[in-house]
């Protein structure tokens, strides 16, 4: 058939690209997510352009130049076989700091609507993450469609459009296997529900463990996996070589291994939720910043945003990392922090992975995407907490390194493209969610670690539920922000990286 | 036969089993392309047949396993005696591609977001069917040998980017006794006064040059700036206290029906392979696009013993089912052809000047985003300029004049 092509190395059609126009925001950042154009062998180089050309041209309202920019390229410039990064070397004593782009480049002020915005609304959610975007989604089934969900980017601009779409039931605590478990029931069943594909794949999880301490903390958390209904086995090495025998199985013990784990796309769960939200009445407002608060008489009364402010009965904090510096307009004091976790993604090889393996010991973790990539990333232990959304080559290297211990023939693959999250990293590893004290109508969904993400349908679902009918719920009188300063931790140790 | 000089010394290579004669050392795309063959590859979704476009590893349409490797731009790629090629993404082979029935079943699109989504069992066959059609390549046989360890450099100035605008500020900074190191990826110094049409006048300025030195990036762990600059299948980490970069630009592939044909390639492209591999691509070429360079490449390729038509046209749309076969455009209606070199294609090469802190500006005027700097190729960032095409068309004239403007601030900066 005679197709205009506009993305070669994704088969992303002019067609395409203009029919995303009339569904959604015209920014090149959105339409690049929603059409895929710009992410394969070539990263851009031979599609912006055109993708920016037809926007000029055909876009439902004609852009400014100034609104026209250019999708932020990431490392290397051209596809780089991991040999390359494994042969460099880094000091694990620093710790990493700088990456690029230097700036962070998760908002744009030329993008802001000129729209005014809705001056009164009874639920104000900050955050158009997967937290904020299934919270009004689920707030929605309650019978509340005055809501508002504020979010200072594009969709999928904060941790939810950067994460590796990991889905597991293998948690250290009762109460995260148990929505982990609901989670992963409601995703399953997300593309019926929504109309929209998210490609959940069951390939499961193999945990590998490589010193005694991490055999016991796998072996412990199996037991308790077993006993609320999660299959975990405890493999031997050899065994777990049976599940992916390109695996070289060096250094590790033992392995744990869930067949029924996933890996998602995250992408979609965004634009389902908030499409959906919105046809139920809810406004999802990107590029819009929250700029302060007005409080009076123990109650915040109105939002201030940089389009208007928002006056409100509920407001909800669910800004993932950027939480604690939201919560300090309000004056409140979270003890929620940023740490940058680095992660790339490879040239697209035919599938050969089925599961997400990951080693404990030292974060490494990688999948095989729906497209064929080789997703994957390490925590750094030396990472410092800060916003940063750089990328390291120290990165690069390091996990190069990890990743061709385990797996020898990664080390001529190409890596296309690397990025970079922030976790938001409370001291106990577990979320910050329901009341302020002192503040009583600010409500908090933050705090997450680095898996909200796997954790948003079913915490949110309940959430609405104790939000919309007051009927009490031990998920939001456990995790509160009260906790740390009645010295009650709830600590989880199933984390990644 | 499209070599327009015969081959002296030959050696053997193989392409899906088939033993094909090749000049040692050219780009593996330039001997095939010699044998007639354009079809390369195959397109992820729809398997429409994809051949080089941009002739410098800026695509992805001419990507094949090469000795074992997947997903291997082989325009990039010298050839040796007893390479092993095969086209990739295919069922049953490159050839013949039943998958191709995607491209017609999805006439205009296909609508990953929606197609079966929550439909019983159809989506769970959907999800089975898209993992197996997934990826391009086939992992690689075995581990890669391990790598001599990475290089740590600390250099003063460096230039990348041996072109035009690299070679008018080295140039320069060589005449006034001030040191330099000029990275190219390319095997000789020069860049498009190598392979474009257009002002072809003289050879290029012989500067001292680190060849086959591909940067891959500007990065700044800790703050401090470097590039990762693979060499001699080593990487190199190069600091350096100010960076000019001089990279040009890539061919953006323009819009219009069959454009991903085998057989469409960027006027450089075309010209290059004339004027470095001694390759016509094809008999008839229809050289479309921005006229300038239309009208110097119809010479070229008339020089070359082709015919050029549709000379700074603009096309309809390409026919054809494997490769190109014609061309309809606005002025001379449907003409045949095999080859459609669409000219003025080339866009700025922004990446690693805004991974440097340099600002990037959508221009109406040029219709591509350009890279903002002053009149001596200052940045946002005192420390990083830019020359030449990187900020917008120019011809290599203007460049090389931007190029030493460049120069001489930073050794007027520098003294």
């Amino acid at each position: 058939m005679s197709k205009s092509l506009v993305c070669a190395c994704e088969d992303v059609t002019a067609s395409e690209i203009e029919h995303a126009m009339t569904k959604g925001p015209c920014d090149i950042e959105s339409i690049k997510r929603f059409t895929g154009f710009g992410t394969g062998m070539c990263q851009g180089k031979q599609c912006l352009n055109a993708v920016a050309r037809l926007l000029e041209a055909k876009a439902p309202q004609k852009p400014a130049p100034e609104q026209l920019l250019a999708f932020t390229p990431r490392p290397p410039l051209f596809p780089t076989e991991l040999s390359y990064w494994a042969s460099a070397s880094f000091d694990p004593a620093l710790a990493p700091g700088g990456g690029v782009p230097g700036a962070l480049d998760v908002t744009a002020p030329t993008l802001r609507p000129t729209a005014p915005i809705k001056s009164k609304a009874k639920i104000v959610i900050i955050g158009g993450g997967i937290m904020g975007l299934s919270l009004a989604w689920n707030l929605t089934l309650q019978g509340e469609t005055d809501v508002v969900v504020l979010e200072q980017g594009y969709l999928c601009a904060g941790a939810s459009g950067r994460n590796g779409g990991g889905i597991r039931a293998q948690w250290g605590t009762p109460t995260l296997i148990t929505l982990a478990r609901r989670s992963i029931e409601l995703m399953q069943r997300f593309a019926r529900d929504m109309g929209i594909n998210v490609w959940f794949r069951q390939g499961g999880y193999l945990f590998l463990a490589k010193s005694d301490d991490v055999v016991r903390r796998i072996e412990k958390s199996a037991r308790l996996h077993n006993q609320h209904g999660v299959p975990t086995e405890i493999l031997t090495a050899d065994a777990a070589r049976d599940v992916v025998p390109e695996l070289t199985m060096k250094g590790v013990k033992a392995a744990a291994w869930n067949p029924k784990d996933a890996v998602i796309f995250p992408w979609p769960f965004l634009w389902g939720y908030a499409t959906q939200a919105q046809k139920r009445g809810v406004q999802v407002e990107t590029f819009t910043r929250v700029q302060g608060f007005e409080l009076s008489q123990g109650k915040v009364k109105k939002v201030i945003t940089d389009r208007g402010d928002i006056e409100c009965d509920t407001v909800v904090l669910a800004a993932g990392a950027w939480s604690a510096e939201i919560a300090k307009l309000a004056g409140v004091h979270l003890p929620n922090e940023p740490h940058r976790h680095e992660i790339c993604s490879t040239e697209p090889l035919k599938p050969f992975l089925g599961p997400l393996v990951s080693v404990l010991d030292s974060g490494l973790y990688f999948s095989q995407s729906m497209r064929g990539e080789i997703v994957g990333g390490m925590g750094d232990p030396r990472e410092p907490a800060g916003m940063n959304l750089g990328s390291t080559a120290r990165f690069l290297t390091r996990y190069a390194q990890a990743l061709t211990e385990q797996l020898p023939q990664a080390g001529a693959v190409k890596v296309l493209r690397q990025w970079s999250g922030p976790y938001d990293v409370t001291p106990d590893n577990s979320p910050i969610l329901g009341k302020t004290p002192q503040l009583e109508n600010l409500l908090h969904l933050s705090g997450f670690v680095g898996h909200g993400f796997m954790m948003a349908p079913a915490v949110t679902e309940r959430m609405a539920k104790w939000m919309a009918t007051g009927e009490s719920d031990e998920l939001f009188e456990r995790f509160t922000l009260s906790r740390f300063a009645e010295g009650r931790l709830e600590r989880e140790d199933m984390i990644i990286g | 036969m499209p070599r327009i000089k015969p081959l002296e010394s030959k050696v053997t290579i193989e392409l899906d089993g088939d033993q094909l004669q090749a000049r040692e050392g050219e780009p593996v795309a330039a001997a095939l392309i010699a044998h007639g063959l354009l079809s390369f590859s195959r397109s992820p979704k729809y398997h429409r047949p994809r051949g080089p476009f941009c002739m410098s590893g800026g695509c992805s349409q001419c990507l094949m396993r090469v000795d074992g490797l997947p997903n291997v731009p082989t325009c990039r790629v010298p050839v040796k005696a007893g390479m092993r090629l095969e086209r990739q993404n295919a069922m049953p082979d490159g050839r013949l591609d039943l998958l191709r029935a995607n491209d017609f079943i999805f006439r205009d699109w296909f609508n990953h977001h929606e197609f079966l989504a929550g439909v019983p069992i159809a989506e769970h066959l959907l999800l089975k069917i898209a993992r197996e059609l997934s990826g391009l390549g086939i992992l690689p046989e075995r581990a890669a040998a391990e790598r001599e360890p990475a290089i740590v450099e600390h250099l003063g100035l460096v230039i990348v980017g041996a072109g035009a605008a690299g070679l008018g500020a080295a140039r320069h900074l060589a005449e006034r006794g001030v040191a330099f190191s000029l990275f190219d990826r390319d095997v000789a110094v020069g860049g498009r006064l190598l392979t474009a049409a257009e002002d072809r006048q003289g050879a290029p300025w012989p500067a001292p040059a680190r060849l086959r030195a591909e940067v891959v990036g500007l990065f700044a762990d800790a703050g401090k700036p470097f590039l990762a600059v693979t060499e001699g299948g080593r990487l190199h980490l190069v600091f350096f206290e100010r960076l000019l970069l001089t990279v040009g630009t890539h061919a953006t592939l323009p819009t219009f029906p069959n454009n991903d044909l085998p057989g469409v390639m960027s006027g450089r492209a075309v010209a290059g392979l004339i004027r470095r591999a001694g390759v016509l691509a094809g008999r008839r070429v229809a050289c479309v696009g921005e006229a300038t360079e239309a009208r110097a490449l119809a010479e070229l390729v008339k020089s070359a013993g082709g015919e050029a038509l549709a000379v700074g046209e603009e096309v309809v749309r390409a026919h054809g089912l494997r490769s190109v076969d014609a061309v309809t455009t606005t002025g001379g209606g449907k003409q045949r052809c095999e080859i459609i070199a669409a000219c003025g294609a080339q866009t700025p090469a922004f990446e690693l000047a805004r991974a440097g802190g340099a600002e990037v500006a959508w221009s109406s005027q040029n219709q591509c985003f350009v890279v903002q700097a002053d009149a001596q190729g200052r940045t946002a960032n005192p420390t990083l300029f830019v020359a030449g095409e990187m900020r917008g068309p120019m011809s290599s004239a203007a460049a090389a004049a931007q190029g030493h403007a460049a120069a001489m601030a930073i050794a007027g900066s520098a003294s």
